[in-house]
């Protein structure tokens, strides 16, 4: 027979000057199991505490009510203080007579009632009590990242120079993301290569990190601490070993396909390494776009690789591995032009987008820096930037804020008339949000001493006319329409996230958000995790935002994974659901209705299981099951049935 | 006067939490419930509620957190989907379907749970105790 | 012969009526008959304009009330206004209980004496948007489909190209007609290419011709038609084919104040697009009225190659 104290707190007057502490501490030993109970004037001090652990020993207690204030408090006070005496922690539980009862009722008669009431269930529930210990689950002290933008570079680095392994999987066969593409970053113009390349550079010869460029996530399977992973590793039908980097292949190479990296500005062979700073800098051969492949005839890049590095054999491999946390940092693209019906559906060459505004400013880009309009090569002498193409806009396309397009577009308008001194930029647009340090002052700078014209409104169609581009807007502060005869129009549009985003998460089994962005576990405190334990977001694919921001978040998620692997195992709460297998009848409700995917079906037994790692101990399944097979530890259904009777006055 | 007795089933991260913000807040209410706290609105069975009628019970509050922001993502959902079916049942026992009350309470919200506790408390006062034969009640 | 209701609408019967008559004529080829409705009245074509949420619908519930009376569930109309109006009526009516009952509230006052012994009382149903309302375009697509237009044709109208034009209300507003993508339509680009014509990319075809302005502003209106008709002319088009009459007598019979505003302009013939479609099947010119047209459409018609329509040639 249990032997259960019942120590009563006075809480000085919080309790004690409405609940009649002393009946109540009377009371409570004569409810069945209870051998021993006490009323003291403030339990949380140390004297209280003390004379928890004197009386444990005292009256050879197995188990503890402390009838006090909320839980939320003091539970984790008592249960460590219980412990002390040789007690099982779970054998240790809180009556909440404070703030669920002496602090909202002023009938003493009736809040002495209640508070007996009260503690008269904590008993019943402690009376049935196992003895539980923390379920330890061992980790794998290896990282995935899945992305090599800067935010997956910035991740792997950090984790990396913690002492632990990454592998850091890109589904491109080099790493950088779309800040490789860029030409200078506001507020500063610092030159974007010129940043990134020191941290892509780092990430290559780092000791930590194993990078796999050109692969991509094949299967997931597993749990926190103990994740499998499959990766598929394209073929690039080049011996990167033996490649020298000389880059006569692609020199050689007959066909063209559009370069995606310059944003479908300039083409390059089918053989190549996307842009001159590639980490690694080694080329792949895109098997659609080959002449060899297509039809049998060509192979001039083998011929003339004079290492012999060019492999047309080569083919998909496949590795598995095992890791402990996975950070998804899959980034973000652009809404196509040539969804935008109103501005020309990606029919009018002279409507490109603000990527595409970056290849034209970048030094390496297709006209090395100089600002030619895609359509004749003509230098644009009246240019529009287009800002909210898509954005802010819950009718035909996204209703969200870019958040990032405000600051690029003033930025190009800027740089554009650096560059074409006699040009006429404007802007149209609806607010200009400028958040970040600097911004407004960089924003304000452009305003005043550039001459871009802004005018707030949107644009209605952009079309062609003759070698124009027609745009039909309307400046809302002058109540007037507006048409502009552009040379070039450049919209600066929605951003979305990245196309693999969608498939990647359900085989991670993550959240995404209504469009499409990766959900985080709490919007204001748990920005970098994903509710699903094991599983980090950072950076544009948890929605639109800035390098600042981006750089932040990686090394949020960062310090995540490295403080999960700095535990010994982890713990995981014992009051989870388990399955009495003489009961299971095989009907597998309980798995279907598991938000954590815990629940499992032994094939071979016939019975549901439940994954302790995994169950973070609700109780739906248990609510759910028909015949009582599953139940949850220490809050079994007996166990509330005799709750909801004390709770009545009932015995 | 008649005194109904009510049971409150609470959901710790939400309900729970509220209630205790009523608390510290000092809000005054009716001392006519007890609370059971579970860790998700989802754990509450139908059983406990008919099994509450049976022991006494003259009215249920069942507490969870709004729509969307169950601790455990969908919980409160599968919770509005059985207190549903429940009501049909609680008909064709005789069980007047105000005495089950199904309430979304986030920790924000002490004054909503306290305004809650006296409005049911008095709707209890006013339709009367239970009376059924507890045969009747499902085991 | 199927027979499917139609409703011709006011502009048909009066200045419009050789509309009306190569539509008919058309049906007739492509094997179904355009069947009048008994007592029909004015649609009000208000919808569009009207910030009225229920007087602006009786005329037009009444129309389609007839039709689901009579036992038919499809209404075909010519005019992009009366479809425009028809559909948003039915849209409304479905959609709103509450203005669906105020309407048929005030449709019961049409409705006969009921006879209390009276067993089949479908007539005194609520109206609640059971009629299906077609654009004869849509029709076309829909129902018969194009390859019915290219089997039956006797002059294809190879070498021709023509430029459609939307006009403001047969694709708008999108959730409520659901006709076609009101940014970049294709409707009647289809159209002309299953006559055999080639269709002529232009920017204009979906902005306002300004026909609303015509007694307000007309200054305006011209310089909306001219901008409109320039832009296809200058695009390669011999011809603008349109889908209401209303689009149809703005484009028109304003060339000639286009003429005098605008030394530059070049006239271009406008075609509704039954007057096309019943050519193409084989039915004389003589039926098309083409003499009522202000642009002259006999370079056209020479293209085609038959004889030349007689015309208030210019």
């Amino acid at each position: 027979m249990k032997r259960i104290g019942v120590f009563v707190c006075h809480c000085g007057n919080n309790i004690a000057g409405t609940v009649d502490v002393k009946r109540v501490a009377r009371e409570a030993r004569e409810m069945r199991g209870v051998t021993f109970a006490l009323d003291y004037i403030y339990m949380c001090s140390e004297p209280g505490q003390a004379l928890v652990r004197e009386k444990i020993k005292e009256e050879n207690l197995d188990a503890v009510i402390i009838a006090a204030c909320s839980p939320t408090l003091h539970e984790s006070t008592f249960r460590t203080a219980a412990s002390e005496a040789g007690l099982n922690p779970w054998q240790c539980e809180i009556a909440n007579i404070r703030e669920q009862c002496s602090w909202v009722h002023s009938d003493r008669e009736k809040a002495t009632a209640k508070a007996i009431k009260i503690v008269g269930t904590i008993v019943e529930k402690t009376r049935l009590n196992e003895s539980l210990e923390p379920i330890p689950v061992s980790i794998t002290r290896k990282a995935l990242v899945i992305g090599g933008g800067i935010a997956g570079i910035q991740a792997s680095l950090d984790i990396a120079d913690s002492g632990h392994k990454v592998i850091l999987v890109e589904k491109e066969p080099s790493i950088g993301g779309h800040m490789a593409q860029l030409s200078e970053t506001f507020p500063t113009l610092d030159c974007s290569q010129c940043i990134l390349t020191p941290k892509m550079v780092a990430v290559g010869k780092h000791p930590n990190i194993e990078l796999m460029t050109y692969s991509e996530i094949e299967q997931v399977s597993g749990y926190v601490g103990n994740f499998t992973v499959r990766i598929k590793r394209k073929a690039p039908f080049v011996d990167w070993s033996a490649c020298t980097g000389c880059g006569i292949c692609m020199e050689k190479c007959p066909s063209k396909i559009p370069s995606l990296f310059d944003r479908e500005l300039a083409t390059h062979g089918a053989i190549y390494v996307p842009f001159p700073q590639a980490v690694p800098n080694k080329p792949v051969i895109e098997k659609d776009s080959c002449i060899y492949f297509n039809t049998g005839k060509c192979r001039l890049c083998e011929k003339v690789c004079e290492i012999g590095a060019i492999n047309f054999e080569q083919e998909d491999t496949f590795v598995e591995e095992e890791v402990g946390a996975i950070i998804t940092a899959t980034g973000f693209e652009t809404l196509p032009v040539n969804d935008l019906d109103e501005y020309g559906a990606g029919e009018v060459p002279d409507v490109i987008d603000g990527l595409a505004f970056e290849r034209l400013l970048s030094a390496s880009g297709p006209t090395v820096g100089e600002i030619k309009r895609p359509s004749d090569g003509m230098i644009p002498r009246e240019i529009v930037f287009v800002q909210c193409s898509g954005s802010r806009d819950p009718e035909r396309y996204k209703p969200y804020c870019s958040k990032i397009c405000c600051m690029y577009t003033t930025k190009h308008a800027l740089l554009y008339k650096h560059r074409v001194q006699d040009g006429q930029p404007y802007i149209f647009y609806i607010d200009i949000r400028t958040g970040g340090k600097g911004y407004e002052e960089f924003y304000h700078n452009a305003q005043e001493e550039e001459g871009i014209i802004y005018l707030r409104g949107k644009v209605a169609k952009i079309f062609r006319d003759g070698k124009k581009t027609i745009v039909w807007g309307t400046d809302t502060l002058t109540g007037r329409n507006i048409e502009i005869a552009a040379d070039l129009v450049v919209l600066a549009t929605a951003v979305i996230p990245m196309y693999s985003t969608a498939e990647l998460v359900k085989k991670l089994r993550i959240q995404t958000g209504p469009n499409g962005f990766l959900s985080e576990a709490h919007p204001k405190l748990r920005p970098v995790e994903s509710i699903n334990s094991g599983f980090y977001i950072a950076g544009a694919a948890q929605g639109p935002k800035d390098i600042p921001e981006t750089v932040a978040q990686a090394s949020g998620a960062a310090c995540k994974v490295i403080s999960l692997f700095s535990r010994n195992h982890l713990e995981q709460d014992p009051a989870i659901a388990w399955v009495d297998e003489e009961l299971c009848g095989g009907c597998r409700i309980c798995i279907s209705v598991c938000p954590y995917d815990a629940r499992e079906f032994d094939e071979e037994n016939g019975t549901a299981t439940v994954n302790e790692a995994l169950c973070e101990g609700c109780g739906s399944c248990v609510a759910a099951c028909a015949c009582g097979a599953t139940q949850q530890r220490n809050l079994s259904d007996s166990q509330i049935k005799s709750m909801v009777t004390a709770s009545l006055g009932g015995e | 006067m008649f005194e109904p007795r009510i049971v409150c089933f609470l959901c710790k991260w939400c309900t729970s939490a509220g209630a205790d913000l009523a608390g510290t807040s000092r809000l005054q209410y009716m001392p006519n419930g007890v609370n059971i706290r579970f860790m998700c609105s989802s754990r509450v069975d139908p059983e406990h509620i008919l099994w509450a009628f049976h022991e006494g019970a003259d009215g249920v509050l069942v507490g969870g957190c709004h729509p969307g922001d169950c601790h455990y993502k969908d919980g409160n959902y599968k919770t509005q989907a059985r207190m549903s079916l429940l009501n049909r049942l609680l008909k064709d026992f005789g069980i007047d379907t105000r005495r089950l009350r199904l309430e979304w309470i986030s920790a924000a919200e002490g004054m909503k749970f306290a305004n809650i506790m006296n409005d049911f408390t008095e709707e209890m006062r006013s339709i009367g105790p239970l009376e059924i034969s507890p045969g009747e009640v499902a085991r | 012969m199927t027979k499917v209701a139609y409703y011709p609408g006011c502009a048909m019967n009066d200045r419009a009526s050789h509309l009306d008559r190569s539509a008919r004529d058309a049906a007739v080829k492509l094997g179904f008959e355009l069947d009048e409705l008994d007592k029909w009245t004015c649609c009000g074509a208000v919808p569009p304009v009207s910030e009225e949420r229920v007087m602006n619908l009786i005329a037009p519930s009444r129309i389609l009330k007839s039709v689901r009376d009579s036992g038919r569930d499809t209404l075909i109309t010519i005019c992009d206004f009366c479809y425009n109006t028809l559909k948003r009526t039915n849209f409304s009516v479905k959609s709103d209980i509450i203005t669906r009952k105020r309407v048929n509230a005030f449709l019961a006052d049409d409705e006969p004496e009921r006879d209390y012994i009276e067993t089949d009382d479908s007539l005194w149903k609520d109206y609640t948007g059971e009629v299906k309302v077609y654009h004869y375009m849509e029709y076309l697509r829909d129902v018969l489909g194009y390859e019915k237009i290219t089997d039956n044709l006797k002059r294809p109208l190879n070498g021709l190209n023509i430029a459609p034009y939307y006009g403001c209300v047969m694709l708008r507003p999108l959730n409520e007609i659901q006709l076609d993508n009101p940014e970049n339509p294709s409707i009647i680009e289809n159209f002309i290419i299953s006559l055999g014509a080639e269709p002529v990319k232009y920017s204009y075809r979906t902005e306002c011709c300004g026909s609303y302005l015509s007694i307000s502003n007309p200054a305006a209106s011209t310089r909306l038609c001219y901008r409109i008709l320039t832009s296809a002319r200058n695009s390669g088009a011999d011809a603008i084919v349109v889908s209401c009459p209303l689009c149809f007598y703005n484009l028109d019979s304003r060339q000639q104040a286009i003429d005098e505003a605008y030394p530059d302009f070049k006239a271009l013939p406008i075609f509704y697009f039954s007057q096309l479609l019943s050519v193409a099947l084989g039915v004389e010119y003589s039926r098309q009225g083409f003499e009522k047209h202000y642009a002259d459409v006999s370079p056209v018609l020479d293209k085609i190659g038959g004889i030349s329509g007689k015309g208030d040639a210019k």
